[in-house]
């Protein structure tokens, strides 16, 4: 019930893509090829190569040469139980490997099977997927393992000549978080209250104010509200505002009709209670001043999970909207500044 | 407290698109910083500190963008500075810089803001992630309700702006939309977005990035083009929300008005200042920042765009640039208001140059219409003599 609500888990997942710009295009579309290549630029070859010069902010242009396969480990640290997100299910190393024909380190992974086998001055290879699974992100080299013969790269440090167009000019960038945030004080009186069927707001002692739902402090007043600032409201009030939206799509999208939301002036509070839903009155006809009420979810079926500290008077699964009482509109104009 | 004069001597931006598909991030801000540095005669070698701007991270998803662009913009072993204030943040960038000159601290500082929207969705970030995001459109709709009704202003003010600062747009070179052939009609019967919005009264998803380059009094005067002198900023915060607050007419846009009027002895905007390059998103913010900057009496602002005043040939043209309905890659909005603002009083905006601006200001808002940011800038340390 109620008392459950302490902290809420959120999950952010959402595709984002990159443009790589010419650089790391034909970086990209050489590494899906299983070609790895730097760029000579102030004097050296930096690998993976950059659009510009890191010390100078110059342009590096487009010297491209061969890198790699083989390196050298020049540091490196251990990882001995590697989390979900890390590239690799087994302990393994991250290193700064130089590869032959190249001036500066790139970082990546050293796949021995035990720390003991780690050192710096090791000669490592890059291991490459297939060519088919290749896309040419920076794990199409799957791992660097120590190298059967130490002997110097063969090319290495020769000129790479790019294609005139790049297979490879975007990638995508897939985002998954989650987090956890805690109940503040107001949050879980606020769910509390709902769950019961009731509306809570909490009274400035300063400047007389309701506030619908709970913060814990007046914004005008800059002072804090606790429990014995808690008033109850009715669940009735007039539409004072409102927002049609026509919906675009994107990922992780509910909404293909347009649709209204609307901010609402309970009856006795001073601050409206806003993207609320009115459920029984067409997007074409929603209006200023119309008079609703509140529209419960029955008691077995309210859950508390999708109130969070963000919420500020939604109701969550527990309000399922309003609903027009039947009397007859107020003026618009006595409510429609009321946007907050 | 005692300010050192500062000096604009370069501005550079990116041709904003809804999506730069040839450049990485890094790419886009070094397009426009390497204009900037070679509007001001400089190499990379010159810049002591840069500052960075742009909206949340969640808009591309890429997290303290500053650390991965820092190299990329030459701040190694210099200071860098990471500015977010959301919508405003451009505007703040700029500002932040040419404070870093004006305190003395600093002699030639690089002033950059970005967004690639293409590389995320605006709507699924300002939603929280969540569905049904209402957008920015639907945040500010019943502002816009609010504003037509007190106001009293016809309905088709909206489409005038929507018109105008399409056609600004069309005669600049950068922008994002060039709808030379808009029409009031094309707007008006263009589909319902954010009711009363409509889709042509409202700003695009750009990629894009401007750069503006500060110096000192000295540096002012070497410059081989002409400079424009910063002659007053301000930044002014409210609560995003609280009973009672009025976002038509917020107290922080009075507040930052007031201080550079007060700063640069405007005693009449309408009549001192030349042109204005104000944020406008949505059309109806044109008549709406009138006059809550102070240029136009309440309720009055409406038919400044009706008469014609604010269209690039009237007596207070606004939006010369083509404005945020022209051009939006969030993060860099701000500060390209503020630098249209310096290339108007250097003389330099080509096909939108108003004739004679010696005296322009810039604005930008943010968030939920809650950060404030607005300089003026001159052609001269005094334009009012």
């Amino acid at each position: 019930m109620a008392d459950t609500v302490q902290e809420f888990v959120f999950n952010l997942t959402f595709p984002f893509t990159r443009t790589l710009g010419s650089t790391l295009s034909t970086f990209s579309s050489a590494l899906a090829q299983g070609q790895i290549i730097g760029v000579r630029t102030g004097g050296r070859v930096i690998a993976p190569p950059l659009e510009y010069d890191p010390d100078t902010a110059a342009d590096s242009g487009t010297d491209w040469v061969r890198v790699g396969p083989k390196g050298t480990v020049s540091t490196w640290t251990w990882v001995p139980e590697p989390t979900n997100l890390h590239p690799l299910d087994h302990a393994f190393g991250f290193a700064f490997i130089t590869l032959d024909g190249a001036d500066t380190p790139m970082l990546h992974l050293v796949d021995t099977g035990s720390e003991s086998a780690m050192a710096a001055g090791m000669r490592v290879e890059a291991k490459l997927k297939a060519p088919a699974d290749r896309v040419g992100r920076i794990d199409d080299i799957i791992a660097f393992v120590p190298a059967a013969d130490p002997s110097p790269s063969e090319g290495a440090g020769e000129p790479f000549v790019a294609p005139e167009e790049n297979d490879i000019t975007e990638m995508d960038a897939y985002c998954d978080l989650q987090y956890v945030d805690n109940a503040s004080p107001t949050t879980i009186m606020w769910a509390k209250a709902l769950m019961e069927g009731r509306i809570i707001g909490q009274k400035c002692p300063q400047c007389d104010r309701t506030i619908v739902g709970p913060r814990g402090m007046c914004s005008v007043c800059a002072i804090e509200l606790d429990e014995s600032h808690i008033v109850e409201v009715p669940g009735r009030g007039v539409v004072s505002n409102f927002t049609i939206v026509t919906p675009t799509p994107y990922p992780g999208q509910t909404e293909t009709e347009p649709f209204a939301r609307c901010s609402i002036l309970l009856d006795g509070a001073d601050a409206v209670i806003a993207q609320q839903e009115i459920l029984d009155v067409p997007v074409s006809e929603i209006r200023v001043g119309i008079h609703v009420e509140v529209v419960w979810a029955p008691e077995n079926e309210r859950s508390a999970a999708d109130i969070d500290n963000r919420s500020r008077g939604s109701g969550g699964d527990i309000i399922v909207g309003w609903r027009t009482t039947g009397e007859p509109d107020e003026p618009a104009a006595r409510y429609l500044d009321r946007m907050m | 407290m005692s300010h050192q004069p500062v000096a604009i001597v370069g501005i550079g931006q990116t041709h904003h698109k809804r999506k730069r598909a040839d450049v990485s991030m890094a790419g886009l801000v070094r397009e426009a910083a390497q204009r900037a540095l070679e509007d001001a005669n400089m190499d990379w070698g010159d810049i002591d500190t840069v500052v960075l701007g742009k909206a949340p991270d969640f808009f591309e998803g890429v997290m303290k963008p500053e650390m991965y662009l820092a190299d990329a913009l030459g701040a190694v072993n210099k200071p860098m500075f990471r500015v977010h204030t959301a919508g405003s943040v451009g505007g703040s960038t700029g500002i932040v810089g040419s404070h870093l000159v004006s305190s003395g601290r600093h002699k030639r500082v690089l002033s950059v803001a970005f967004e690639k929207q293409s590389e995320g969705n605006a709507q699924f970030a300002l939603g929280g992630g969540k569905g049904a995001s209402i957008g920015a459109g639907g945040a500010f709709a019943p502002f816009i309700r609010s504003y037509i009704q007190r106001s009293g202003a016809p309905e088709d003010i909206g489409w005038m702006v929507a018109v105008k600062d399409r056609l600004n747009g069309a005669k600049n070179p950068y922008a994002h939309l060039k709808l030379a052939d808009i029409t009031i009609d094309k707007v008006k019967e263009s589909p319902m977005m954010w009711d009363p919005l409509r889709f042509l009264e409202s700003c695009p998803s750009s990629d894009g990035a401007c750069a503006v380059i500060f110096t000192d009094e000295d540096g002012g005067k070497a410059a081989s083009k002409p400079p424009a002198w910063v002659l007053a900023t301000a930044m002014k915060s409210e609560p995003g929300w609280y009973s009672g607050r009025d976002p038509v007419n917020p107290q922080a846009a009075h507040a930052c008005a007031q201080e550079i009027y007060k700063a640069v002895g405007i005693t009449n905007p309408r009549e001192q200042i030349d042109c204005a390059e104000l944020y406008v998103p949505f059309s109806w913010y044109e008549p709406m920042w009138l006059e809550a900057h102070e240029i136009a009496a309440p309720g009055e602002g409406w038919k400044m765009t009706q008469s014609g005043a604010t269209a690039l040939d009237g007596d207070f043209p606004v939006n010369m640039s083509g404005g945020v309905l022209s051009s939006n890659p969030i993060g860099a909005s701000g500060l390209l208001r503020f630098a249209e603002a310096a290339l108007q009083v250097r003389g330099l905006a080509e096909d939108h140059q108003v004739g004679g601006a010696n005296l322009a200001i810039a604005q930008a808002y943010g968030a939920n219409a809650q950060f404030f940011a607005m300089w003026a800038v001159g052609s001269s340390l005094n334009p009012l003599g």
